[in-house]
């Protein structure tokens, strides 16, 4: 079990966090300026924050200890909604930067999974916004990170591309055995593959309820039982 | 002449490859970092562009007398004044150009957006590679820009290169001043001719210049 108590203030939001999660497939909803984006930012350590986070059994921040493992040694895998693709590198070069040898065949794999194979040598400028998207997930995930951090992964994608992109995201997610936790506005369809759903409201997690025990319905409701 | 033009050629080229590797460090430190001293040091930068090239000459002469720490020190290693040497001229050009070098490459560190940056952090990429994988390439056009710039500016000195270098034949009379000698002793031929040069190379520089600044935008605009 992988355990976060994190607090930070970033401009009027204060975000106050406590749970723990699992190696599993969380989605996390919440209003615009709920604190999700600066969740995942913390979660990554590109936001400063105060308490503690373990990940895959190692610690990542004991702030109380005055420990933080940087982000650049906490093997995460990031989808941001800037994809951030570096303009003067390839498709390939870009998803393999910052990567040691190259495994071929996991790439080959996950360019087929994430529909970029004919792209792999063109540059980013050359991309849709849809396809740069998917280039930025097949980048994260390519390193087989620790923590794989989610913002809207899916927001430039066609309705057809996204179901079975989900589908995709949610087989892969069980073959690593990770934490995945994904900042999603489209509900239904993504509840439906998460093992949990988180609801953030002015920097708090208001559920952290497993998929079978959460009743369907608005995730606000279930809030106002819980008080 | 030709003798006069090559020292210039030397001089400029030598002052802007060392000036390249002091001016990254410096041009990093006030893209990034907030320290002590970060305005002092800002100012100290720019004040060859408002300072009368004479004053800067003075000091730097008076820093390289072998009575000096610096001068002294010099003397006594290579057994020769760095004043009114090649050495001493490169030294003072690159306190002169320090500017024309370190302002473009800051702006184009700070106009790397932070997003790419972030991006080198959770993909693992440690300082060096940050630098030389995502910051170089992304700040290439101002790093050319610096150097360009730099370039031409140590050709077109003349105050500074006068006062500290002398205009010894052969040694440190630089085409500039040559410049200056054949209009004094009237060689109006010759005169026209270095002149016509020394346009040539600063016109040819800032066309670089500008060139490099259109494209520059078009790749921060994410093309």
């Amino acid at each position: 079990m992988n355990h976060m108590q994190l607090t930070t203030r970033i401009g009027t939001l204060d975000l106050q966090v406590d749970a723990n999660f699992a190696n599993s497939l969380i989605m996390i909803s919440g209003d615009n300026g709920a604190g999700k984006t600066t969740l995942l930012r913390a979660l990554a350590g590109l936001a400063q924050a105060d308490g503690q986070l373990s990940v895959g059994g190692r610690i990542w921040l004991d702030s109380a200890a005055g420990f933080m493992l940087p982000p650049q040694q906490r093997r995460l895998g990031c989808v941001w909604a800037d994809v951030a693709l570096l303009p003067w590198l390839r498709v390939e070069e870009n998803i393999l930067l910052g990567t040691g040898s190259v495994d071929g065949k996991w790439l080959a794999e996950l360019a087929e999974l994430f529909e970029i194979t004919p792209l792999m040598r063109r540059k980013p400028h050359m991309l849709s916004t849809g396809e740069a998207q998917r280039v930025s997930l097949t980048r994260a995930i390519y390193k087989r990170p620790t923590l794989l951090l989610l913002d809207e992964p899916f927001s430039a994608q066609a309705p057809a591309i996204r179901q079975r992109l989900r589908l995709c995201l949610q087989s892969l997610q069980t073959r690593l055995h990770i934490p995945v936790l994904m900042v999603s506005h489209d509900t239904d369809d993504t509840r439906a593959l998460a093992h949990e759903h988180w609801h953030m409201r002015e920097g708090k997690l208001l559920t952290a309820l497993p998929r079978h025990s959460s009743p369907v319905g608005n995730p606000e409701q279930k809030v106002a039982n819980h008080d | 002449m030709l003798e006069s033009l090559l020292i210039s050629l030397q001089l400029a080229l030598v002052t802007t490859i060392i000036l390249l590797c002091i001016a990254l460090p410096l041009a990093y430190l006030l893209a990034f970092k907030s320290f002590a001293g970060r305005t002092a040091l800002e100012v100290v930068v720019a004040l060859p562009l408002v300072l009368p090239p004479t004053v800067l000459g003075y000091f730097v002469l008076v820093m390289m007398a072998p009575d000096s720490i610096i001068g002294g020190a010099w003397q006594s290693l290579f057994n020769r004044s760095l004043a009114f040497s090649f050495s001493g001229m490169v030294a003072a050009s690159i306190l002169y150009s320090l500017p024309f070098a370190v302002q473009p490459m800051q702006q184009a560190l700070r106009s790397i957006p932070v997003s790419w940056l972030e991006m080198a952090q959770t993909q693992g990429l440690n300082m060096k590679q940050t630098l030389l994988q995502v910051m170089l390439p992304a700040a290439k056009g101002g790093v050319l820009v610096a150097a360009a710039l730099s370039f031409a500016h140590t050709m077109g000195e003349f105050g500074v290169v006068l006062m500290v270098g002398g205009s010894i034949p052969g040694e440190t009379k630089v085409a500039s001043i040559a410049l200056f000698d054949m209009v004094e002793m009237q060689q109006s031929d010759q005169a026209w001719i270095l002149a016509l040069i020394l346009l040539a190379v600063s016109f040819v520089m800032l066309s670089l210049v500008y060139t490099i600044n259109r494209r520059g935008l078009d790749v921060s605009a994410g093309r």
